[in-house]
């Protein structure tokens, strides 16, 4: 993330904060990324799901809970998935929401530490 | 509201703290080291928090898993005890479930009874617990798993913090070593024209 160019350009422990706080929010980025990706995912998987039950004729669902799949009435299997479908909805939204902060602190930080160091400093994603 | 002093905590559950380095030449002076060796000594701290990350990172693995597990036995223990109370006053009807007997392979079974279960504990014991009892020891352990997660991911930040100091000060031994450098060329030139 760093690299030294050859310039005296003193270093505070202020900055070393900051930088510390800038590597903390990028690794949090990109844990986000990753826990968006499967959240979507397991929403579409959800909306799969649920559109085959409206396809489909039979009465009994197997309904997976656990490792097991149990047999369950086609109203309680639709109930089931709009409740996970609101959930994993709900979950998405704060995701989303922690990543547009964590995007808007980084941006702050790199103005402040790029304003400093130049091109002693180099905080993009390889 | 921080304190501008030279380090912080100086070290976490058995992880060191890198204190952080006003001046370079004091530094140096301090360590007792030239510029190379104190490069190496450096250089050897990051690989010695690298190993450190690697175990926390695995143990957060691990307990990622186990979270998800905890939460679909939940599930289960939950969804027996409202088949029992719909039961109560419909029929009873037994709880039909398709289960896996081998990999691939899927047998049916009936559960009739859906007052106790039993959990599995670890170390090949497992125990009958009431349907209100399996609730809470699953509850609890639940948040067992969460609170050491939390401690966990704390610790992995401070490492991370204390890594990228030992980085900046690599780097900042570094560019001083160069720009000493750079001035002894400079004055030895200077010196030889005159």
């Amino acid at each position: 993330m760093q690299q030294g160019g050859g310039s005296e350009t003193e270093v505070t422990w202020e900055d070393q904060q900051n930088i510390n706080k800038f590597g903390r929010l990028n690794n949090r980025l990109h844990e986000l990324q990753d826990e968006i990706k499967i959240s979507k995912e397991a929403n579409e998987s959800l909306e799969d799901a649920g559109n085959e039950l409206i396809l489909t004729d039979d009465e009994v669902i197997r309904f997976q809970i656990g490792e097991v799949f149990a047999h369950m009435p086609k109203e309680e299997v639709e109930e089931r998935i709009e409740q996970m479908k609101k959930t994993t909805s709900k979950n998405l939204e704060k995701l989303e929401e922690e990543k547009n902060s964590v995007l808007a602190q980084m941006a702050e930080l790199k103005k402040i530490l790029y304003g400093k160091f130049k091109d002693s400093i180099n905080l993009e994603d390889d | 509201m921080a304190s501008p002093s030279t380090s912080a905590v100086t070290e976490r559950r058995g992880i060191p703290g890198a204190s952080f380095v006003e001046d370079v030449q004091q530094y140096l002076a301090q360590l007792g080291l030239d510029v190379n060796s104190a490069l190496v000594f450096l250089q050897e701290r990051l690989q010695q928090y690298k190993l450190v990350e690697m175990k926390l990172l695995a143990q957060q693995r691990d307990l990622q898993a186990k979270i998800p597990d905890i939460e679909k036995c939940l599930d289960i223990v939950a969804t027996l005890q409202a088949k029992k109370e719909t039961g109560e006053d419909a029929c009873t009807e037994a709880l039909i479930a398709d289960f896996e007997v081998s990999e691939g392979i899927y047998s049916r079974a009936r559960i009739e009874d859906s007052s106790s279960v039993c959990l599995w504990l670890g170390a090949n014991v497992m125990l009958e617990y009431s349907c209100d009892e399996a609730n809470a020891l699953l509850q609890k352990n639940l948040e067992n798993a969460k609170a050491s997660l939390e401690v966990l991911v704390t610790d992995l930040q401070f490492l991370r913090d204390q890594v990228t100091i030992t980085q900046v000060t690599i780097a900042r031994v570094y560019n001083w070593d160069v720009h000493q450098r750079r001035i002894k060329q400079a004055t030895a030139a200077s010196s030889k024209d005159t």
